[in-house]
């Protein structure tokens, strides 16, 4: 069946027609692919203020010895992006909110410290590129994140919660 | 000199005929780039990815033209130190689609010929998607091969 569709399937060849080649030509296009190793992503250390009191901010910055840290191992020098999804409160058992904020990070890729050599994310809301190092052979990246929780006056005691998710994305 | 005049103008009516119908042109657009693709994790682009779907253009002289166009599909793709990596085409994985803004888009096997009339434009966008199949232990690095479209005007 014919279908005049601006392109239509034709059935010459069942036909058993005899065909007179008028011109042919070809154009050519590349088949690529990037093969990399899985991102495995580890949580390293939690991000643990410890003791806040009421009415008392408390910050932790991502190059404190009580930073929260991510472990990362994927290809050797790969391209990769870092994402965060951050909790804006922590929740306790009751449901009370304590705001967090002023998220803070920095990467290194060579070793687990961010004492120093620890390079700072400018924006924990965006995306960071950045690469895996190589350390023997395999790729490393470690990233520390911090902020600053700030409890009420009449904050109500508790122990109190959140998720902080990193993502990392070839490209 | 009235009369070598006449026998040019009759070899100009002879040869324009000829030249229009071997006005056929074919050009690769956009390579199939399946990006970024992990050890042991297959990877499909559709014919119908807006990125990652390889894409030729063709234009015939006009329209009523007959066409058929054939693939030449590699098996593997190459990559670091010798390494191969499967690669696959399968039923649907080219479309078809002229360029007037009535023309419908057309599925068909990539792994075989297709002929079409060009009905409503005289040219064409032709679409390929495919698969990979990296192993689990596949070298890591950059894998490519050719894919050439070759469209046969009769």
């Amino acid at each position: 069946m014919r279908v005049h569709l601006g392109l239509s399937a034709g059935l010459v060849a069942s036909l058993g027609l005899a065909t007179t080649v008028i011109a042919q030509t070809s154009g050519n296009i590349n088949a690529i692919a990037r093969v990399r190793q899985p991102i495995n992503v580890a949580a390293g250390q939690d991000l643990d203020f410890g003791i806040v009191i009421q009415g008392t901010p408390a910050t932790i910055a991502s190059t404190a010895a009580a930073a929260g840290r991510f472990d990362a191992t994927g290809t050797p020098n790969a391209n990769v992006n870092i994402n965060f999804t951050l909790p804006s409160n922590l929740i306790d058992g009751a449901a009370n909110n304590l705001p967090i904020g002023t998220w803070s990070g920095c990467f290194n890729q060579t070793a687990a410290v961010n004492s120093s050599g620890c390079t700072a994310i400018a924006s924990m809301a965006g995306t960071t590129p950045t690469t895996f190092g190589n350390v023997a052979g395999t790729g490393r990246l470690w990233v520390f994140v911090g902020a600053t929780v700030s409890p009420a006056a009449a904050q109500v005691v508790g122990t109190y919660n959140g998720t902080v998710t990193m993502t990392l994305t070839y490209f | 000199m009235m009369l070598t005049r006449g026998l040019v103008l009759a070899a100009l009516v002879i040869a324009v005929p000829g030249e229009a119908s071997a006005q056929l042109i074919v050009t690769g657009i956009r390579n199939l780039d399946f990006g970024v693709v992990l050890q042991g994790v297959a990877s499909v682009v559709p014919p119908t990815d807006p990125v990652k779907s390889g894409q030729f253009y063709f234009r015939t002289p006009g329209l009523g033209t007959r066409v058929r166009i054939r693939f030449t599909l590699p098996t593997q793709l190459n990559g670091p130190g010798g390494a191969s990596m499967p690669i696959s085409f399968a039923n649907n994985d080219a479309r078809a689609q002229g360029t007037a803004p009535a023309s419908l888009p057309i599925l068909f096997n990539p792994n075989g010929a297709a002929v079409f009339t060009m009905t409503t434009s005289p040219d064409a966008n032709v679409w390929l998607g495919g698969r990979v199949a990296p192993a689990a232990a596949q070298a890591v690095g950059t894998y490519s091969n050719t894919v050439i479209m070759t469209v046969t005007m009769f």
